[in-house]
């Protein structure tokens, strides 16, 4: 599990996982825009959402329920979902 | 990095932002292993898939399964068959519960007072001699009454290579009874004399369905992308195949590529236990395969690898909003 749990942390850490995942370019997870929307700015599917979600589910040990994903629009609002979800688990 | 925005003016932009939380998750179901027709190609008798498995007669069965289909995320069900209006209870069924579109041959009418909305997708096989050859009897004939001036119904016009520079006299037929039409290519599983494609064909092929867009636009739901990726097989330098296709059961897709796909598509058989591989026939070859919902599919879920350009990102949403009008989840 990530080691920096603040919204902060997380935010940066999704950042690098979306980046990675789906391999974009020109940008890093100190330029991405976190308020950026996903699906109507970046063109991110379900698909990708669901690529994203299993691996944030696995390194923050939560579940991301498949019915959240359309609230789940911009690398803040998933970060905050984390947040709370780990708030939940503690 | 490019946004869409940044490739977009304003209208295309609006026009994005339309389908792009669409979220269709659709999934077809063989509804009868019965057909009052025997066509000469169709995939479902030519590989056998009518004797995959024995049909459920329990409609309360079916409406239980429908519940869990459901609850699994479909919100589009394809049915298909057979002839799924010798079942108009399970298609009832299906219509209760979900957004429904129904593929016949025409030859029972639908009734308007039970579906009022239901998508009826009629399927034609060519001009009258093509039909009397490949299925039978001229279906139009009875088809075009059934349906004349039906706002939700279309026709699914699979084009033969026999059909290469005939194709206005059927779209002006459909016209004329206040239809619309959307095209595709057949795939010859059954290797009927005459009816493969010939190099030089599909070239000349995707010229006249450009043609037919420009001539007919309020009759033929369609775009020229998706004419070019159907008559091509390629899509941004890829080849469609087995490696590529979408439209695979989730269950059965053990591809080690993991390409884009549709998720949670299945094609469910009509015991609503055994499942087949796709869309389409398990003994087709996937390279020839000329399945037009696939190929569009192909483009839909392939969405970001359409981000390189502006005119990329135009021919994504046609063919996304294409066949969200074939759906119904945008209107014509």
């Amino acid at each position: 599990m990530p080691v920096n749990q603040d919204i902060k942390g997380i935010i940066r850490h999704v950042a690098e996982i979306i980046i990675d995942e789906l391999k974009l370019e020109d940008v890093t997870a100190d330029t991405f825009n976190s308020d950026m929307d996903l699906v109507d700015e970046l063109g991110i599917d379900s698909m990708d959402l669901a690529t994203v979600a299993l691996i944030l589910q696995d390194e923050y040990d939560i579940t991301i329920d498949e019915d959240d994903y359309p609230k789940l629009k911009t690398i803040r609002l998933i970060s905050e979902y984390i947040e709370e979800k780990l708030a939940t688990k503690n | 990095m490019k946004t869409v925005s940044s490739l977009l003016d304003k209208d295309w932009y609006e026009r994005y932002r339309r389908i792009s939380n669409l979220n269709i998750r659709s999934s077809i179901y063989d509804v009868t292993n019965r057909c009052n027709l025997r066509c000469k190609g169709c995939f479902f008798f030519s590989s056998g898939e009518h004797q995959a498995a024995v049909e459920e007669m329990d409609i309360k069965k079916w409406e239980e399964f429908i519940d869990r289909e459901k609850e699994r995320g479909v919100n589009l069900a394809i049915l298909i068959g057979g002839e799924p209006t010798l079942c108009m209870e399970r298609v009832e069924a299906f219509y209760k519960r979900l957004p429904t579109y129904c593929a016949t041959n025409g030859l029972i009418k639908v009734p308007r007072d039970k579906f009022p909305d239901m998508i009826v997708g009629i399927s034609l096989w060519g001009d009258s001699e093509d039909e009397k050859v490949l299925r039978g009897r001229d279906t139009f004939a009875v088809s075009s009454k059934n349906y004349e001036g039906d706002k939700y119904t279309y026709y699914l016009y699979t084009i033969t290579p026999r059909q290469v520079g005939k194709i206005e006299p059927v779209i002006k037929r459909i016209a004329d009874v206040g239809l619309k039409v959307h095209l595709q290519l057949l795939s010859n599983d059954e290797g009927v004399d005459g009816f493969s494609w010939q190099e030089g064909e599909l070239k000349d092929l995707r010229f006249e369905m450009d043609e037919m867009l420009d001539h007919y636009p309020q009759t033929v739901i369609s775009c020229k992308y998706y004419h070019e990726v159907i008559t091509t097989g390629k899509m941004m330098g890829r080849s469609f195949g087995w490696s590529e296709c979408p439209s695979v059961t989730e269950s059965l897709d053990n591809r080690e590529n993991r390409p884009r796909r549709l998720i949670h598509f299945v094609r469910w058989a009509s015991d609503l236990k055994t499942v087949h591989r796709c869309c389409t026939s398990a003994t087709r070859d996937c390279s020839t395969c000329k399945d037009g919902a696939a190929h569009m599919s192909w483009v839909m879920v392939n969405k970001r690898e359409h981000l390189k350009s502006t005119k990329d990102l135009q021919n994504w949403i046609e063919v996304y909003e294409m066949f969200a009008k074939l759906y119904h989840f945008i209107s014509w």
